[in-house]
């Protein structure tokens, strides 16, 4: 009796064993397609956000030429009214050519990305302060920097996040000129980055929302963006296997802190 | 201020675009430039090798002495037209500068391995695109040597 109470126990748990087994192959199979469904679909997106940019240009094209041509050849020619009409065309076309550019830039974080190199930061950091060269002495601004680990990545896409993330602390500023500083610290088997500003801050409740695609914060007249740039730094960062997060108080300036892992050269599929 | 030309006479060059906008624009762009110009306009690649083939209605059009190719066309692609052109004796050493709205790194590297002279995007500023079309003009009619050309 005693013996077929084990048996029969036995036998049980190798039914629910087999069970969870084929369970978990079949789990497995599921999220292989769901995976191959996912990247799918994001090749979709990609071919969608490069013809839709691409075929975008061309018309858009046209409608800022010709009125960039009407301001300069026929300025004397036309009354104050119609020349500041033509000033809003052509400021609307720089709008929408920015616009089709990050968007551009964000599909393409993964399908034209390269393969992972050791990048010195402090390089990098050196390269974006001579790219923001214009808009950081416009803005009687000052960005600088603490020393900086070499990591591995697409150099390129971190040359991309510090602008985008230098940049935000350099337009996001009150009456005082902007000071942005960007410094690294090492633990947990990886590297914290932190891009410091003295800008107008964050109020909490914005601070997960703002990494999602043309969630913006300001008008065009308060401050110009085009709602991209952030979500190109979560996608950068994902995809170096990194997590990004800001620290702010409205009113207080911003840190905006992303994680490498040390180990690196691991490229995230996403 | 027209004091660029070739031995006395306009340079011959043609415009291959499907895009009328397009076409306008470059032709207000060489307009600031010093080169005097006939700029000729066929509108996809089957045009393209008709008027080089000196077909149909192209019977009496001149060799051009710079191809200015757009990629995406209807009927016939730019693609097609570089591929084509490489493939014919008598046409595969014409200059063929790319003008295009693709950045696509493919197309680069592909128009390029065509052995095109030269790749280049047409921004969506106009100051820009004439800065782009009078360096063109500029480079192929006062830099480089081009192959000899007597219609
Ligand atoms: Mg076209």
């Amino acid at each position: 009796m005693q013996r077929l109470t084990r048996l029969a126990r036995l036998m049980a748990t190798a039914f629910s064993l087999q069970y969870a087994v084929e369970e978990t192959q079949r789990h497995s199979e599921e999220l292989t397609e769901a995976k191959s469904v996912v990247e799918q679909s994001n090749i979709e997106l990609q071919q969608f956000a490069y013809i839709a940019s691409h075929d975008l240009q061309t018309p858009l094209r046209g409608v800022a030429g010709f009125a960039q041509i009407l301001q300069r050849d026929y300025q004397g020619q036309l009354d104050e009214e119609a020349v500041e009409h033509i000033g809003r065309i052509v400021a609307g076309c720089e709008r929408m050519q920015a616009l089709i550019s990050d968007l551009l830039t964000y599909s393409r974080v993964e399908s034209r990305s390269r393969p992972f190199e050791a990048v010195d930061l402090n390089e990098v950091f050196d390269d974006v302060v001579a790219i923001l060269g214009s808009s950081i002495k416009d803005s009687g601004g000052e960005v600088t920097r603490g020393e900086l680990p070499t990591v591995m990545g697409d150099r390129a896409q971190y040359s991309q996040l510090l602008q985008n993330l230098i940049g935000n602390g350099l337009t996001y500023h009150d009456d005082e000129p902007p000071r942005v500083y960007v410094s690294a610290e090492n633990g947990d088997g990886e590297w914290t980055v932190a891009v410091r500003d003295n800008g107008i801050g964050i109020g909490t409740k914005h601070h997960e929302r703002i990494f999602e695609i043309f969630r913006r914060l300001h008008t065009q007249d308060e401050y110009p963006g085009t709602g991209i740039g952030l979500a190109i730094c979560r996608r950068i960062v994902q995809r170096h296997g990194g997590r990004i997060w800001l620290e702010s108080k409205k009113g207080k300036g911003s840190t905006f802190y992303f994680t490498i892992p040390e180990r690196g050269g691991e490229q995230q599929e996403s | 201020m027209k004091v660029m030309d070739v031995n006395g006479r306009p340079a011959d060059i043609l415009l291959v675009e499907d895009n009328n906008d397009d076409v306008v624009l470059t032709r207000e762009a060489f307009k600031g430039s010093k080169l005097k110009v006939n700029l000729h306009h066929v509108k996809n690649g089957e045009e393209c090798m008709a008027f080089l083939r000196k077909e149909r209605e192209y019977s009496d059009a001149p060799t051009p002495d710079l191809i200015l190719l757009d990629l995406n066309m209807p009927v016939m692609d730019g693609r097609e037209v570089l591929a084509e052109l490489v493939k014919d004796d008598a046409l595969k050493h014409l200059p063929v500068v790319i003008l295009t709205t693709s950045d696509s790194e493919q197309d680069v590297l592909n128009m390029y391995k065509l052995r095109c002279s030269a790749y280049t995007t047409k921004p969506v500023n106009f100051d820009k695109f004439e800065h782009i079309i009078q360096g063109i003009a500029d480079f192929w009619f006062t830099v480089v040597v081009r192959p000899p050309n007597d219609h």
